[in-house]
């Protein structure tokens, strides 16, 4: 808790005829994460190059592309689905042997058969198209060419053509140009050409059809439906065969996947002709398993090491280390950044204080309810990793909404049976405020309260993050600057306990005076306060410029209140118009006029809260989340771990 | 003559009172409104230029995302001085 799961550094020797067994092993177990073996003539490494693919790498690749052909042909995407069996891997080996070749056979002939009736459908409507400007032509096309003496152009015209020459010529009106057939002698085409010219005359090809093109066009419409009909025919036969296939491709497709990894990954070790060495990073629980593990499988002919760690130098891989309700925060540390090994890990806090944050600026029933139905929605919809992670967060918060909506007595904006049990929000909107008024000091006060604890903390676990990774002299300096930040701003908070009064705070204005006009709360906030400036200046005396953040970082928690209070106003301002002045009135007069008032405020009622569900949902996330990031983590927090990403995959439709 | 006087004075605290009142609100919608305005001035650049570094790598959400909100505490803090003025 609070830091990433200790990890060991692993080294694993063995001869090359060993690669095999022992790669299959480390995938199954899916807990090494391989360093790459990089050529770059590391001490100790001399001679050794990059390995080379195990046998199959290239049979597995074939495979793998034509089941992700089919695939492609079906549409099917492995994230979406999900497995009703799962094969083992006999099984799936047998399947791959004896049915797979077979679909593969069947679907490519589909397929393409498929792709041949498609094209046909296509010249077919390409044909009709031709055919267009003829239809109303009633003349057999074949006697429209193979003239000797006579000269035929069809084409668009933009007005009627004038032309000279004995001719014969019709003329279809259309809406912007008209399609005209002229027939003249062949000795005067040139000449016709010219007149024709005048017209603004685009030539259309004679289609090489025999009969009207009103029979034509009739016959390749025939044509496309009965295509149209084959075509079906083979898509339902196709999906016939993804109805009974689809488990085992997704199957293939992951086993091939599984192969082409293990195979490729002799490519990330160092290896001289005789042996290979695989060096990378092991959670240190399993390190003892693994070895012995390996051992199994190779029947002793490995060399397993655990190497020591060296936090500074090592990149060492990073790997949350978190009690299962804390899981889905980690995305949203991984969108900041993921912390370093010897880092305090802060997902813990973020897990417990994101939803109430999100509850303490929603806080309202309806809206809670809202947003858990939406989530339960989405989960249908959404089936990868990370939109789960973020919905099972977004659950989080929705029923913290609720629980302080149930505190704050509110759905949408009205006010439960129940008077609020902690701080009342109810704002006086539209002189429909209950008797008690909003506490707004007091909400107020709180949230200054939340940000001193949550800056003390942040402070707190600055010093821990020095103390742990800094070294010599400057890790005392770190350690005792975080201090003095915590000393300032306790100072200073002394300072104003002693002059002012504020409820729900200590009152140290009676404390008696002790020197110089000044009481003893006075003097304490005056050496804290000093005490911490010389603390902060011994480590870097630019910071010295940073201190009035002290004051603007706490009172930024106060958003928590003012937030919340402005979707308060938001919603209750929506209920006023709705209600007030369009449903109320009309209920009065039910003419049509009423009616039409009704149904307009029912409208207001509806989009104004969808409006302030979407307001509330980024509100409150955004703030929630940035009183993380900003106020919180940049007190202690640096990031930059590298992720975790052990050898292997998790696998879904196939078991070893 | 007195009755006179001290109805006189009673409208005229009304309206004082009222007046009072409409002189806060102004200082609310002022304290928001502004505020409000500057922190869009703030974001604008920084808006952009998250946006800008997002495009190039998406790891740069996180603190992209960070350093455009923080000038939000400004219209965070016009909103708690609207609050106090009004209620």
């Amino acid at each position: 808790m609070l830091a990433p799961k200790p990890m060991s550094r692993v080294l694993i020797v063995a001869s090359r005829d060993q690669a095999a067994p022992i790669v299959e092993e480390l995938y199954r177990e899916h807990l090494f994460h391989i360093e790459d073996y990089v050529e770059q003539g590391r001490e100790g490494y001399e001679g050794f190059k990059i390995g080379s693919p195990l046998e199959g790498a290239t049979e597995a690749s074939t495979e793998l592309i034509k089941v992700r052909a089919i695939e492609n042909v079906f549409a099917i995407r492995g994230e979406d689905i999900y497995a009703k069996q799962i094969l083992s891997q006999p099984e799936i080996h047998k399947k791959i042997e004896t049915d797979l070749p077979g679909i593969e056979k069947e679907v490519e002939e589909l397929a393409g058969a498929r792709s041949k009736l498609d094209t046909k459908a296509k010249e077919c409507e390409q044909k009709i198209l031709e055919l267009a400007p003829f239809l109303e032509i009633p003349v057999d096309l074949a006697l429209l060419r193979g003239f000797r003496n006579f000269a035929v152009f069809a084409g668009y015209v933009s007005r009627d053509p004038s032309i000279t020459i004995p001719h014969e010529m019709q003329v279809v009106k259309g809406k912007e140009r008209s399609f005209a057939l002229v027939v003249v002698p062949e000795k005067n085409r040139a000449e016709v050409e010219r007149q024709l010219q005048e017209a603004q005359f685009q030539a259309v090809t004679i289609p090489e059809e025999d009969g009207t093109a009103k029979a034509r066009t009739a016959y390749y419409t025939e044509q496309i439906v009965s295509l149209k009909k084959e075509i079906e025919t083979i898509n339902e036969k196709l999906a016939k065969i993804k109805d009974a296939h689809t488990d085992l491709l997704v199957a293939c497709e992951e086993a091939f996947r599984a192969k082409i990894e293990q195979t490729e990954a002799p490519l990330r070790f160092a290896t001289t002709s005789k042996v290979f060495v695989a060096e990378g990073w092991v959670p240190a629980d399993n390190a003892k398993t693994l070895g012995a593990a390996l051992d199994r499988v190779t029947g002793g002919k490995v060399f397993v090491s655990e190497q020591p760690v060296d936090p500074v130098h090592d990149n060492v891989p990073v790997e949350y280390n978190n009690p299962t309700f804390a899981k889905p925060a980690q995305m949203l540390m991984d969108i900041y950044s993921r912390p370093t090994y010897k880092e305090v890990d802060p997902t813990l806090v973020l897990a417990i204080m994101f939803p109430i944050f999100f509850g303490v600026i929603v806080g309202d029933v309806g809206y809670g309810l809202l947003m858990l139905a939406l989530c339960i929605a989405l989960w249908k919809f959404f089936k990868g990793d990370e939109a789960r992670q973020f919905l099972k967060v977004l659950r989080n918060a929705s029923i913290m909404s609720i629980i302080f909506g149930v505190l704050y007595s509110e759905f949408l904006g009205f006010e439960c049976p129940w008077s609020p049990i902690i701080f009342s929000r109810h704002l006086n909107i539209g002189g429909e405020a209950g008797a008690h008024g909003a506490a707004i000091t007091e909400l107020l006060i709180v949230s200054v309260w939340v940000g001193i604890l949550y800056v003390t903390l942040g402070r707190a676990l600055g010093m821990i993050n020095h103390a742990r990774q800094d070294h010599g002299e400057h890790r005392m300096k770190a350690v005792l600057a975080n201090f003095g930040w915590i000393a300032v701003m306790w100072g200073i908070i002394i300072a104003i306990w002693s002059m002012f009064p504020i409820p729900l705070m200590l009152d140290l204005t009676g404390l008696p005076i002790i020197a110089v006009g000044l009481s003893l709360g006075l003097i304490i906030a005056i050496v804290l306060i000093v005490m911490g400036v010389i603390f902060i200046a011994r480590d870097s005396v630019l910071e010295i410029i940073e201190i009035p953040t002290i004051i603007s970082h706490v009172l930024s928690y106060t958003r928590l209140t003012a937030v919340g209070l402005s979707s308060v106003a938001i919603a209750m301002v929506i209920n006023y118009m709705a209600i007030g002045m369009f449903i109320n009135p009309g209920m009065k007069d039910l003419s049509i006029v009423g009616i039409v008032m009704i149904i307009v405020g029912v409208l207001i009622f509806l989009l104004g809260h969808t409006f302030n569900l979407a307001l509330g949902m980024l509100d409150g996330g955004l703030h929630s989340i940035r009183l993380h990031y900003v106020e919180f983590f940049t007190k202690f927090y640096k990031g930059g771990g590298r992720k975790y990403i052990p050898f292997g995959m998790k696998r879904r439709f196939t078991e070893d | 003559m007195a009755v006179e006087a001290v109805a006189i004075a009673a409208t005229d605290l009304a309206s004082i009172q009222a007046s009072q009142m409409g002189m806060k609100a102004i200082g609310a919608g002022l304290a928001v409104g502004l505020t409000g305005v500057g922190t869009g001035v703030a974001e604008m650049g920084i808006g952009a230029a998250a946006v800008g570094a997002i495009a190039e790598n998406k790891d740069f959400f996180g603190l992209g995302l960070l350093f455009t909100v923080i000038p939000e505490t400004i219209v965070i803090f016009g909103l708690v001085i609207a609050l106090l003025l009004l209620f």
